[in-house]
Formats: structure tokens, C-alpha cells, sequence
């Protein structure tokens, strides 16, 4: 919530990942709920619902779903749309996306650096595991696309990424629908999405996900929020400017307003948890103060991203 | 209701009501805070501002309860009050009674309080209703004034509007045991007044005596209406008088009203006691009457009074009459005591009357005593017959010479009296007057009783003889003096007599005048006192009339009772409280100690005839005079103050009170007081601004 106080930005892989860290995550492997048959092949097998001729669930019908999938016949019988899952044999490759927007640029410990080091661990995971690792980072620039690094793929390949998280600064705010065509659009092959962010999008997180989802990406959503955020720390007749648009609220803070804006939290993130179990989208909500290593060896391995 | 400052608490409004509505209405300064997202906060506010529709009010709650606290202080301001009716005029006098029957304890409570203690309760209640300066105009409070009354009245408050002396003064007062006047009293309060103020055409001014101007006063007087003096009393023109009666017409009592000892003429070791005791109960009333000698009982005696009667027509001011009872105690003591008679029930203390001062009575009782009397003469036969006759120790007829060389012997005091017929005993060089000191006598130690002589006669001394003077007769006398009580001397008629003057400033009293001059007086020094007949008997008619007689018992009785002086011939040694008790110590004694009966001590000044006047006293019980004089050993003597009081022990509270100018009924219950609303409106605003403080924290605070 509060803007993070100036404090030196990682520089190296060391910055991001130390050595405990490292030790933790060394035995672990990306996993995909998918068959994984890509043109390189890895070391594991993923089951991931895809197209392909073995059929493996139902799941409800959804908006922006190919409706070649929808099964006539239950449609029949139960009067609702349901698509056909198959299992699909493709290439795992693991796309890192973060989210540069400012807003990240607040929390005590900061959500950016939260995110820098989540993504580097699960790159480091995915590099050291010979997957294709990508990583895009959405923010201010033509496209709503900051930069992005594409194509990595082997343990020497770690400092190229780990320099290109670090370069990542948060800065100023834009469209995320935006970004997600973007990244949609460039993306090449199937494989893992994980995206950082607070999905706290003024436009709404559902266009953006929607498309990010679409392609048939395996993705996960990873909220990041501050304590802060949780537990607002403030008291008195305050004017809150918002650090991305200079949007500004004039409050009084009190028991009321504290207690409503709790509700409104929860009930955003009930919103964006219902929206992404509609679309298999995994969510994994975590607050910026969480060791990094429980994040991949406890919520990421229960979720089945990594095993 | 009634607004006291309405004009102040209007400004103060105009002044801080907008102030308070400006300061809500200027802008908060708001505190910048960067946060990630304005997204959930503006959410939050609509939604609060959606689901509730008192939004407006509750976020002005701090607001309203602001004005309400602020309201409440200014309506405080305004010092509201509710207000009774009887309030009219604005100064009033408090008469409260303390005389004895004011400490009957008949009014409501347990145990039963004194008609006392409820008055000074109702005063109180006065003072309280009485109205405040306010903020801005302290000339419009009450005033109230405080006098107590019992024999006589003391303004023990003056004008003025601070309760807080007013309740001080009025709790100060205390009970005293004491018939009641309120003449005096009313005198007092009338006195308060300023006196009308007539101008002449030429522009002169003059005070009219017995008329007054200015705010008329309300005298309100706190009594229980037994007062002996009332039809005396006398208000002003204008003043209103509210009589607040206190105790309870039907209250009946029990009293000691009369005590005197008596000797048997013949027997004086034989002491009988006499004791008269009234009783106003409705019903039949046995008592055991104690009589105590030195505090030790000597004798019980039991008693019955027969129920008052209540008379048709009677006087309305006492509609009861009591029954009266006596009893007398006899039995043989020749010592001198202080006698007390107390009246008990048979079992114990009379806790059921309610008056408890005249249950008790005390009395000196002199010691036995006959006389050793000395008749100096060459011969007298009427004298030296008539002593004779009388029932005295010793009775010793010398001549001249004789005298003169027990004197020079120094045994001039072996008698109790001496009596000098037509001689005086020669001047003692030895004791010559003394510039600016009290003239001496002229006479050797010792009482004496002297006839056709003058002592001394010389300038300085206490009588100085002039030239003789031809025939008269007796003019006036001190009918109330121990020595010519019961005497008529109408019929003396003298032939020759000394012309005295008396010196000035000595301290000689005439008690008897005759044509020339005076013909009896009393003269004291520190070592003599006597009492000088002008004229020899025997040339006047006087010895053959029956007075001759009995001046000479009473002379010889007077003089021989050594603690008998009392100069202005009361009833020795028994006073009322009310009164002052007054002596004569031999002159000399510089200081006298007075024992009250409670045991304090004050320490009084005699004059220099030794003249001693304590009180007036307030208390009954026995008073202690004790000196040490230069010519005398250590000396005591004991006076009983005692309300032996009839009209004030009737304690029946009266209903009316009947001055000179009118008669005023009684009002027992108390007017309708003012109730002052500030304090609880400053209450309300003290609960109000806790509640706000309250609302406050719980909006800030999570």
C-alpha cells in the first residue's frame, strides 16, 4: 500500500537468488497437468488438457472457449454447455510475465522485489530443468510491453535472465488487456504462463486473462499483495493518490470504512479466484512478506507447478 | 422557570455557536498518503456512503453532539432555576431561638432531633433558595441577615449574600439553657433598617426616629413559640414576619420549677430542701426526685403529678395547665454542700421527656452556723436585750476599753460580728490612707455593725463626717436588700444623726436616706466590711418599733454569713442562665477564676471594689468563683444556675405568635424552594462531551 521505502535494487543473481534458496529448489522440476511431447523433448511427462484425440474431462463452458470442443451431447441432456478436455502433447516451455506497473513499487518488504525473486527462482527451476524459459515484463512502453527475453534454455543461461529481472524497474501504469494481446499474440508453442501482479487492473483483470488463457497456456496467476494492503496502517482525514494515475480519494479513516474496505478486498480476490477457476487458471494469492521458498516448495508444488 | 442571566448567555451564543459551525465547515487539511490503488478505497466509500442513509448525520455526529454540549453550557450561563413562590423581597432576617425549650426533642426523627437542629435545618433550606449574584449583576442576590435569640438576641451574621457565612453563622448557633425574649431580637432586625430620611424645604435633612425606609425585609423567625416577653415585641411598619414554628403542640414535659434550702430557725444543723416540679404530660406522671449533697445521693423521694388539665377558655397562649407537685427533703447536715435535685423515673434516667435542661436543679446550701457576736457599748440596754433573744453561739458585751485592748491584743476577729454602739475605734496609724490607693474603712479586721458613729470620718478615708444634723426621718430604702427586706421604716423618726459623705469612687452603697443625707450604708476594705447606721437607736423612735428588731437579725445574719456579699442584694448565690452572675471579692484580689460546668476556666478582672461580673451565662449547672486574695487564704465560692422556669419549661408549641402589632400563625411547612438547573446542565454537558470523546476515538481507531 505505502510506497517502499528507496533501498538498493537487486543487481546480480546473487541479489536475487542466495544459496540457501538455491539449495531448496535445486531437486525440483516444472510439472505440467498436461502430456508434454514437444519438439524438444524434456525430461517428464505432463498432463495437460489440450487437443488431442484422448479425451480426459469436461469442464464448463466459458467465454472465448473454441466451440468445436462443446460436447452436443450433454448439451443435449443437460440443457448446458459443457467443452471436451483432451489430453494434449505438446512442449513445456515456461513463460515468466511480471507485472512493471508502479503500484508494484509500494509494500514493506516491496511486492517488486517479491516478484524479481519469485520469477528468478522459477526460472532458475525451469533453466536448470532444461525448459524453454521465456519472460515478458508488462509495463509503460509501446504495447503496454516493457521488454522481454525469449529462447532461454540451460543453467548458463541463468545471469542472462537474472540480468534482465534485474533491469526491470516499476514504472507508471498501463493496459493490461493490452499486454495480454500482445503476449498472446508473440507467444509460440504451449507451455507453463506464470504471471506476477497484483491484478489490481482499474480496467478489470478478466479481458486480460481471457486472452492470456485462450491460447491454451497452462496459467497461473500468482496475486502478490503487501501487508499493508491487508491490514491498512492508517488513521486520520487522509488524501490516498493512487502511485500509478494520480487518482486521488479524499477519506476520513474509521472503523466503518476500514471494515468495508477489508470486505472489498476479500471480495475482489473471491471475484478473481471464481474467474479463474471458471478457466482452470490456477490463483495463488500471497502476501509480499512470504519467504520465496514457501511459495515454490509449498504452494506451487500443491498447485502442481512444480514437483 | 426563570432565566438569571438570559442577556449573557444570548451574547455568548451569538458568539460561539457560528464560531463552532465555522470551524466544522472550513476545509479538513488532509494528510497525503501514496497508496498502490485508489480501486477498493473509492469501493469502500461508496459503498458506505450507499448503505447508509444517515450518512450525512453520522458523519456530523461529532458535530451535533458538539452543539448539544455547547448548547447545555450556555443554557448553564443563563442560570436557569425554578423558583417557589414565597421568595418576595430581597432581604431577609433569620431569627432562629435557642432559648431552653428550643432543645425539647420533638421533631421528626430517631432518636427524636431538637426543635434546634430542625430549625437551623429550615434555615439552611432558606439560605439555599435565596438567589445567587449572578455573573454580571451582583447587587441583585438576596441578602439575609442571622440572629439568635434566647434571654437576650445577637446578630450573629450581618447582611449579607454569601451563603456560605450565612450557612456558617447559622450552624454556629448553639443551644442555651435560658428563658426566651424576642423583643430584643426584633429590635435588632428593625435596627436594620435605614432610618426615612425627611428633607426640609431649606434643603435640610433629618432622620425620623421609629420610621424606616428602603426594601422592606421579611423576618423570618424559627421558634416554638414560648416566649415570655412576646406581646412586647414590636416590628416595623413594613416588615413582613413569617413565623416557622418548630415542635409540636401536644409535646408535654416534666420540670423542676422552684428549688430553695431552708434552716430551722432554732436548728440549724436540721437543712430541709424544697423542690416544685410542674408536669404538662396528658397523663399521670410518676417521678422519683433525687437529691444529691457533693454529688453523692442523700435521699430519693417518689412523686406523682397528676395529668395537666387542659382548661376551656383558657389562655390561648398556654391552653394546658400544669400540675404541680413539690417535694421537700429534710435531714440533718451542718456542713455547707452543693445540693442537686434531679427527677428520674423509677428506674432510671427520664429518657422519655423531651427536655432534659430542667430535669436538674442546683443549689448552695450554706453551711450551720451561729454566731459569736461582740455588742460593744457603755450600756445599752435595748440592744444587749434584743441579742440576747436572738439563738447565737456566743454573745460577749464589752465596753469601749475593753475592745480597744483586744484590739491592741489583736483578737479583734474572735467575732463573727462586732457591734459598736455610738463609738468608733480609734484611727490605726498604721494603716493611714494611701494617695490613689482604695480609701481604707478606718475600722480593725472583722464585720461590724456600727451604730451612731462614723468610722474613719477623716478626708480620706471610705466616710467623711460632716456636721451633725437636727431631726428627720427615713426617706427612702433598698427594700431588696438582704438586711431591710420585709422592713418598714416609715415611722422612724430620728432626732439627731451624723451627716457622712461618702467617699468618691469607694464603692460605698446607701441603702437607707433620710431627710439629710444618707442614713444607712455598707462600706468594705480588704480587711473590714460594715454596715453604718447614721443615728444611735436610742435617739430615735426606732427601737421601739418591731423593724429594730429584725434589722438586727438580718444585720448580724448578713454580716456573719461571710459568703453572703453580694452587693446588689439578690437572692444569693442562685442565678437563670440569661443573667450574669455578679460578685464582690474583697478588694485587692487581682484576678478571679471562673469554673463553668464544663469545666472550662476564664479568668476575670475584678473591679476595684471588687465588684465581679461573668455572662451572661448560657448553661445550667454550678459556676465556681475561686480567688487568692493578698489578705486572705485561697477562697471559693459556688453559684447554681438553674432554669426553674415555668412558662419555659410549658414546652407545647404555640400556635401563633402574638406581637404588640399583630398575630402571626404559624407555617410548619416549609415553602416551595428554588431549584438551581446550571449544575445539572453542566452535568449533562460533562456526560455529552465523554460521550463525543467516546465517538471520537471509536471513528479514528480501529
Amino acid at each position: 500500500m505505502l510506497r517502499t521505502p528507496p533501498q538498493p535494487r537487486p543487481q546480480s543473481l546473487d541479489d536475487l537468488l542466495d544459496s540457501a534458496l538455491i539449495a531448496h529448489i535445486d531437486r525440483l522440476d516444472l510439472a505440467s497437468r498436461r502430456v508434454f511431447t514437444g519438439k524438444l523433448r524434456g525430461e517428464r511427462r505432463s498432463k495437460r488438457r489440450g487437443q488431442s484425440v484422448e479425451f480426459a474431462d469436461h469442464r464448463q463452458y466459458g467465454e472465448g472457449d473454441d466451440i468445436r470442443h462443446i460436447d452436443w451431447n450433454i448439451y443435449g441432456r443437460l440443457d448446458r454447455l459443457f467443452v471436451k478436455l483432451f489430453l494434449e502433447e505438446e512442449d513445456l516451455a515456461l513463460h515468466l510475465v511480471l507485472d512493471c506497473s508502479e503500484s508494484h513499487d509500494t509494500g514493506q518488504p516491496g511486492k517488486f522485489l517479491f516478484m524479481q525473486k519469485a520469477a528468478m527462482a522459477l526460472g532458475y527451476v525451469g533453466l536448470v530443468n532444461l525448459n524453454r524459459v521465456a519472460a515478458t515484463a508488462m509495463g509503460p512502453r509501446e504495447g503496454s510491453i516493457w521488454s522481454a527475453i525469449r529462447d532461454l534454455r540451460g543453467r548458463r543461461r541463468l545471469h542472462e535472465l537474472a540480468q534482465w529481472i534485474c533491469s526491470l524497474q516499476p514504472r507508471g501504469a498501463f493496459s493490461f488487456r493490452q499486454a495480454a494481446q500482445r503476449i498472446a499474440l508473440a507467444r509460440r508453442g504451449r507451455g507453463v504462463m506464470v504471471l506476477f501482479s497484483d491484478c489490481f487492473f482499474k480496467e478489470g483483470f478478466e479481458a486480460g486473462l481471457k486472452l492470456l488463457v485462450g491460447r491454451g497456456f497452462d496459467l497461473f496467476v500468482v496475486q502478490v499483495l503487501s501487508p499493508q494492503e491487508v491490514n491498512p496502517p492508517l488513521t486520520g482525514d487522509l488524501r490516498l493518490k493512487d502511485v500509478e494515475d494520480a487518482d486521488q480519494a479524499e477519506v476520513t479513516i474509521s472503523a466503518p470504512l476500514l471494515k468495508r474496505y477489508k470486505a472489498n478486498l476479500a471480495a475482489y480476490a473471491a471475484e478473481l479466484g471464481l474467474f479463474c477457476a471458471r478457466r482452470e487458471i490456477n490463483l495463488i494469492t500471497v502476501q509480499s512478506d512470504l519467504p520465496v521458498e514457501t511459495l515454490l516448495l509449498d504452494f506451487m508444488r500443491k498447485r502442481g507447478l512444480l514437483t | 422557570m426563570t432565566w438569571l442571566t438570559p442577556t449573557l448567555a444570548t451574547i455568548a451564543a451569538a458568539i460561539a455557536v457560528p464560531t463552532l459551525l465555522l470551524l466544522y465547515f472550513l476545509k479538513l487539511r488532509r494528510r497525503d498518503v501514496e497508496v498502490s490503488t485508489t480501486l477498493l478505497w473509492k469501493r469502500a466509500i461508496q459503498d458506505l456512503q450507499a448503505n447508509a442513509p444517515f450518512q450525512r448525520i453520522r458523519r456530523n455526529i461529532l458535530l451535533i453532539l458538539q452543539l448539544i454540549v455547547l448548547g447545555a453550557a450556555l443554557a448553564a450561563l443563563g442560570q436557569p432555576q425554578t423558583r417557589g413562590d414565597t421568595q418576595v423581597g430581597s432581604r431577609h432576617i433569620i431569627l432562629i431561638d435557642r432559648s431552653a425549650s428550643m432543645q425539647t426533642r420533638d421533631e421528626e426523627g430517631t432518636p427524636p432531633v431538637s426543635r434546634l437542629d430542625a430549625a437551623r435545618k429550615q434555615a439552611l433550606a432558606l439560605v439555599e433558595s435565596l438567589r445567587e449574584p449572578t455573573i454580571l449583576q451582583k447587587d441583585r442576590a438576596d441578602q439575609a441577615m442571622v440572629i439568635s435569640f434566647d434571654a437576650s438576641a445577637r446578630v450573629v451574621q450581618n447582611f449579607t449574600s454569601d451563603k456560605g457565612l450565612l450557612r456558617a453563622a447559622i450552624n454556629a448557633i448553639e443551644p442555651a439553657d435560658t428563658p426566651t425574649s424576642i423583643a430584643l431580637a426584633i429590635q435588632l432586625a428593625k435596627a436594620q433598617s435605614p432610618t426615612r430620611m425627611h428633607v426640609d424645604r431649606d434643603g435640610s435633612v433629618t432622620r425620623v426616629e421609629g420610621l424606616t425606609e428602603g426594601p422592606t425585609s421579611v423576618i423570618h423567625v424559627w421558634t416554638d413559640g414560648r416566649i415570655a416577653d412576646v406581646a412586647e415585641a414590636n416590628p416595623g411598619p413594613g416588615e413582613q414576619i413569617v413565623f416557622n414554628r418548630v415542635g409540636k403542640p401536644e409535646t408535654g414535659n416534666v420540670a423542676l420549677v422552684g428549688l430553695r434550702s431552708e434552716r430551722a430557725f432554732d436548728l440549724p444543723a436540721r437543712l430541709s430542701v424544697y423542690a416544685g416540679i410542674e408536669s404538662t404530660e396528658p397523663a399521670d406522671r410518676a417521678l422519683d426526685v433525687e437529691l444529691l449533697l457533693d454529688g453523692q445521693v442523700a435521699m430519693i423521694r417518689p412523686v406523682t403529678l397528676p395529668a395537666a388539665r387542659t382548661a376551656i377558655g383558657a389562655d390561648p397562649a398556654r391552653p394546658v395547665t400544669p400540675s404541680v407537685g413539690g417535694v421537700v427533703f429534710t435531714l440533718e447536715r451542718e456542713q455547707g454542700a452543693l445540693a442537686q435535685v434531679r427527677l428520674r423515673t423509677a428506674g432510671g434516667d427520664l429518657a422519655d421527656d423531651p427536655l432534659d435542661v430542667d430535669n436538674r436543679a442546683w443549689l448552695v446550701v450554706p453551711p450551720a452556723k451561729r454566731l459569736a457576736v461582740a455588742l460593744v457599748t457603755r450600756d445599752n440596754l435595748f440592744l444587749k436585750t434584743a441579742l440576747e433573744g436572738m439563738p447565737l453561739a456566743r454573745l460577749t458585751v464589752l465596753t469601749p476599753a475593753q475592745y480597744q485592748a483586744a484590739i491592741a491584743l489583736g483578737k479583734s476577729a474572735d467575732h463573727d460580728v462586732v457591734i459598736l454602739d455610738a463609738w468608733a475605734p480609734p484611727l490605726d496609724p498604721a494603716r493611714a490612707p494611701i494617695q490613689g490607693a482604695l480609701p481604707p474603712t478606718g475600722l480593725p479586721p472583722g464585720r461590724f455593725l456600727v451604730l451612731g458613729a462614723v468610722p474613719g470620718g477623716a478626708d480620706g478615708y471610705q466616710l467623711v463626717e460632716r456636721e451633725p444634723t437636727g431631726a428627720q426621718s427615713l426617706l427612702d430604702w433598698r427594700r431588696d436588700h438582704p438586711v431591710l427586706r420585709g422592713l418598714l421604716l416609715d415611722a422612724v423618726a430620728i432626732a439627731q444623726a451624723r451627716a457622712v459623705a461618702p467617699a468618691e469612687g469607694a464603692g460605698v452603697a446607701v441603702i437607707a436616706s433620710a431627710d439629710h443625707g444618707p442614713a444607712m450604708l455598707e462600706v468594705a476594705d480588704e480587711r473590714s466590711r460594715a454596715l453604718v447606721v447614721t443615728f444611735v437607736p436610742t435617739d430615735s423612735n426606732w427601737p421601739l418599733n418591731w423593724s429594730f428588731i429584725v434589722f438586727l437579725a438580718q444585720a448580724v445574719t448578713y454580716l456573719g454569713d461571710d459568703q453572703a456579699i453580694t452587693g446588689a442584694g439578690q437572692t444569693p448565690r442562685l442565678v437563670q442562665p440569661g443573667e450574669i452572675i455578679r460578685d464582690r471579692v474583697p478588694p485587692g484580689v487581682p484576678e478571679v477564676e471562673v469554673t463553668t460546668p464544663a469545666g472550662l476556666t476564664h479568668k476575670v478582672q475584678p473591679a476595684a471594689d471588687g465588684q465581679v461580673v461573668f455572662g451572661p451565662i448560657t448553661t445550667v449547672g454550678p459556676y465556681r468563683l475561686a480567688w487568692s486574695g493578698p489578705a486572705e487564704t485561697p477562697a471559693a465560692r459556688l453559684f447554681a444556675a438553674n432554669l426553674l422556669d415555668s412558662a419555659e419549661s410549658d414546652v407545647a408549641a404555640s400556635a401563633e405568635l402574638a406581637l404588640a402589632t399583630a398575630a402571626v400563625g404559624a407555617t410548619t411547612a416549609q415553602a416551595t424552594l428554588d431549584r438551581k438547573l446550571w449544575p445539572w446542565l453542566i452535568l449533562a454537558a460533562l456526560g455529552l462531551l465523554m460521550i463525543e470523546w467516546f465517538v471520537y476515538n471509536r471513528k479514528v481507531h480501529v
